[in-house]
């Protein structure tokens, strides 16, 4: 404690000369006054910001700080379903799946519609099997079901036991720390600290701010010896921002996001020249609840049961989209739905009670009051107000697609279902997207190297992973796919800045 | 520097007058011991998380809100998602009324909860 006082004085006064002097983004080496010095800085402690500072201590990194601005340490990583796309582990294989990192790939770019990094996603595929094991490393358990996620030709998103990202995140915070990395909340970052040649030297970190308090804190700088990695996710949550690529994402769409998530370290280094790649590309999950704020239970549930329930349209009581379609053919369905004046109208979700019984998300949600149970196909149209003779007929027809094994109405993958039929007792949760995942950011290289726009080359000493970079996964990413991208670029920018 | 010093007296003088209107009565004490028993970085800043902890403790809350079975981690004080790490101010306003970080999300019902 007595530490901590005498070091919350000292930033007070540091605090006081950085008014005097103020410094800007571009200031140069011989002008700034350093408060603190590392080898590695790393901004944000999600996927790829853990990852990096484990795989920055494994390779012998003398000092390792993660800075984070919110109260909480985790981000948007720790709020998530948990799901990981490994191709080819021993879980897979003692489940009888056979798949490949060439297989994982081709699944991306079919669903990247023809913009999406070929190199980039294999990078990512090919470390699969050790970031598989380096989270186990740090402590992290698997569940011995595999999820099957939309667009995909081999069930592959290995999922943690708590169903959440927080099952990666608590445990790879608690490594991280074990292996010396320092961390710190509260700390946002403000700006990159760049030499005359452009070359980062550090950041400016405001220390003490509380989120939604811009000039709470004071402003630190930061020197780097080796590199700066900016990991600090999407924007999902800037509307002016997002609505600015995409004007369909309005206030009207709701955010599946942590908070924080509102493109600080993307906005900072595309104001250092980096290259923007695909920010009009954000993705909206098919499987959120209306019913509930954020990520929430529902989605769990939706994942679970989407293979073998159905999607409806309360107005013609007819299915309207293949339910394991990739996750923008959904959204852009699901925002369809509307009511005879344009307001929205959220589909219904109808999963099998015998089925969604055996996921420990069906207790969740009719619990909280994100979905309901129904004895009949009759007591859904009439809580709904949905016409009851279509309703009857599509899940007759439904359930004979799932004997035929073949889906004549979409297309759906019907081996994904096992089989199961659509019988009562039935268990109905509503669909509407919510912002999820922002395909765009700033362009990195293999190497996680941030690219200048300008020049086309690295910026020196400047390094991006996850969300917060671009062009990876092209029109829309596959589900259970960024966890293994964040991951697999946090330890590529670790081992980069090793070597630089 | 002296429209500096009027706009901090102007924050110091309103969050005091803000303060006395809001005031949690379970915190008593800590007012009867002077606004800097808990603003320790100064008046116009908020107090560190540390503040807090001064006289709560971490573990004696855990088990205060320690929920049964399948709802174990929606333990606010030790959760899935942050463990025991949630800053006290994410959740907790003095001043101002607040609602569980947790609530965010999920649609949790905390009926104890003093904002």
């Amino acid at each position: 404690m007595t530490d901590r006082r005498s070091f919350l004085k000292f930033g007070a006064g540091a605090a006081a000369a950085g008014a005097l002097f103020p410094i800007s983004s571009q200031a140069s080496n011989g002008d700034t006054k350093w408060d603190q010095e590392y080898d590695i800085i790393i901004v944000g402690s999600g996927f790829a910001g853990l990852a990096a500072a484990v795989e920055a201590k494994r390779l012998n990194a003398k000092s390792v700080v993660v800075f984070e601005k919110m109260g909480v340490y985790g981000g948007n990583s720790t709020l998530n379903a948990g799901q990981s796309c490994f191709a080819g582990t021993e879980l897979q294989t003692k489940l009888g799946i056979t798949d490949s990192a060439e297989l994982m790939v081709k699944d991306q770019l079919k669903a990247g519609r023809g913009i999406a990094s070929e190199s980039l996603l294999r990078h990512s595929a090919e470390l699969g099997p050790y970031v598989y094991q380096m989270t186990q490393d740090c402590g992290v358990k698997y569940r011995d079901h595999i999820i099957t996620t939309g667009g995909t030709s081999a069930t592959r998103s290995h999922q943690t036991i708590e169903r959440s990202g927080a099952g990666f995140i608590q445990p790879m915070l608690k490594t991280a720390r074990e292996l010396g990395v320092e961390t710190h909340n509260r700390h946002k970052f403000e700006h990159l600290i760049r030499n005359d040649n452009g070359d980062v030297l550090g950041v400016q970190i405001r220390r003490g701010y509380h989120f939604g308090h811009e000039d709470s804190g004071e402003l630190i700088n930061v020197r780097c010896n080796k590199g700066v990695l900016i990991a600090t996710g999407g924007f999902g949550f800037n509307v002016n921002f997002r609505m600015a690529q995409d004007p369909t994402l309005t206030a009207e769409v709701g955010c599946t996001n942590a908070k924080g998530a509102t493109g600080d370290g993307l906005i900072e280094m595309l104001a250092a020249g980096a290259t923007p790649v695909h920010l009009a590309h954000i993705q909206s999950g098919p499987w959120a609840s209306p019913d509930e704020g954020g990520f929430g239970y529902g989605a769990g549930f939706s994942l679970y049961n989407f293979p073998h329930s159905i999607a409806i349209d309360r107005n013609t009581g007819q299915r309207f989209m293949n339910e394991i379609a990739d996750r923008k053919t959904r959204a852009d369905l699901e925002l369809q739905r509307r009511d005879k004046d344009g307001n929205p109208q959220p589909a219904l979700l109808i999963a099998p009670k015998a089925e969604a019984q055996k996921d420990p998300s069906m207790k969740k949600v009719l619990k909280y009051n994100v979905a309901w149970e129904f004895d009949s196909v009759e007591a859904i149209a009439a809580h709904f107000k949905v016409p009851l003779k279509p309703l009857q007929q599509q899940i007759k027809d439904w359930n004979g697609y799932v004997a035929n094994g073949t889906d004549p109405q979409f297309g759906k993958r019907m081996d994904a279902g096992r089989g199961i039929k659509l019988t009562a007792p039935f268990i109905v949760q509503r669909l509407w997207p919510k912002v999820h995942y922002c395909q765009g950011g700033i362009q990195i290289n293999t190497k996680a190297e941030v690219m200048a726009a300008k020049t086309g080359v690295p910026i020196k000493g400047l390094y991006a992973a996850g969300e917060v970079t671009g062009g990876i996964h092209g029109v829309s990413r596959l589900g259970g796919c960024s966890t293994p991208e964040c991951l697999a670029f946090g330890i590529t920018a670790a081992r980069s800045m090793m070597e630089a | 520097m002296k429209s500096l010093t009027a706009l901090l007296l102007g924050l110091v003088l309103s969050t005091s007058a803000y303060a006395q209107q809001n005031q949690q009565p379970h915190h008593e004490m800590a007012y009867e011991s002077g606004c800097e028993s808990c603003h320790d970085q100064g008046m116009d800043r908020f107090p560190s998380d540390q503040a807090c902890l001064q006289c709560h403790d971490v573990d004696d809350l855990a088990e205060q809100t320690a929920r049964e079975g399948e709802d174990a981690k929606q333990n606010p004080h030790d959760s899935m998602h942050y463990g025991k790490e949630a800053p006290c101010q994410d959740c907790h306003g003095e001043h101002s009324p607040k609602k569980a970080l947790c609530q965010e999300c999920h649609n949790f019902n905390y009926p104890k909860f003093n904002d």
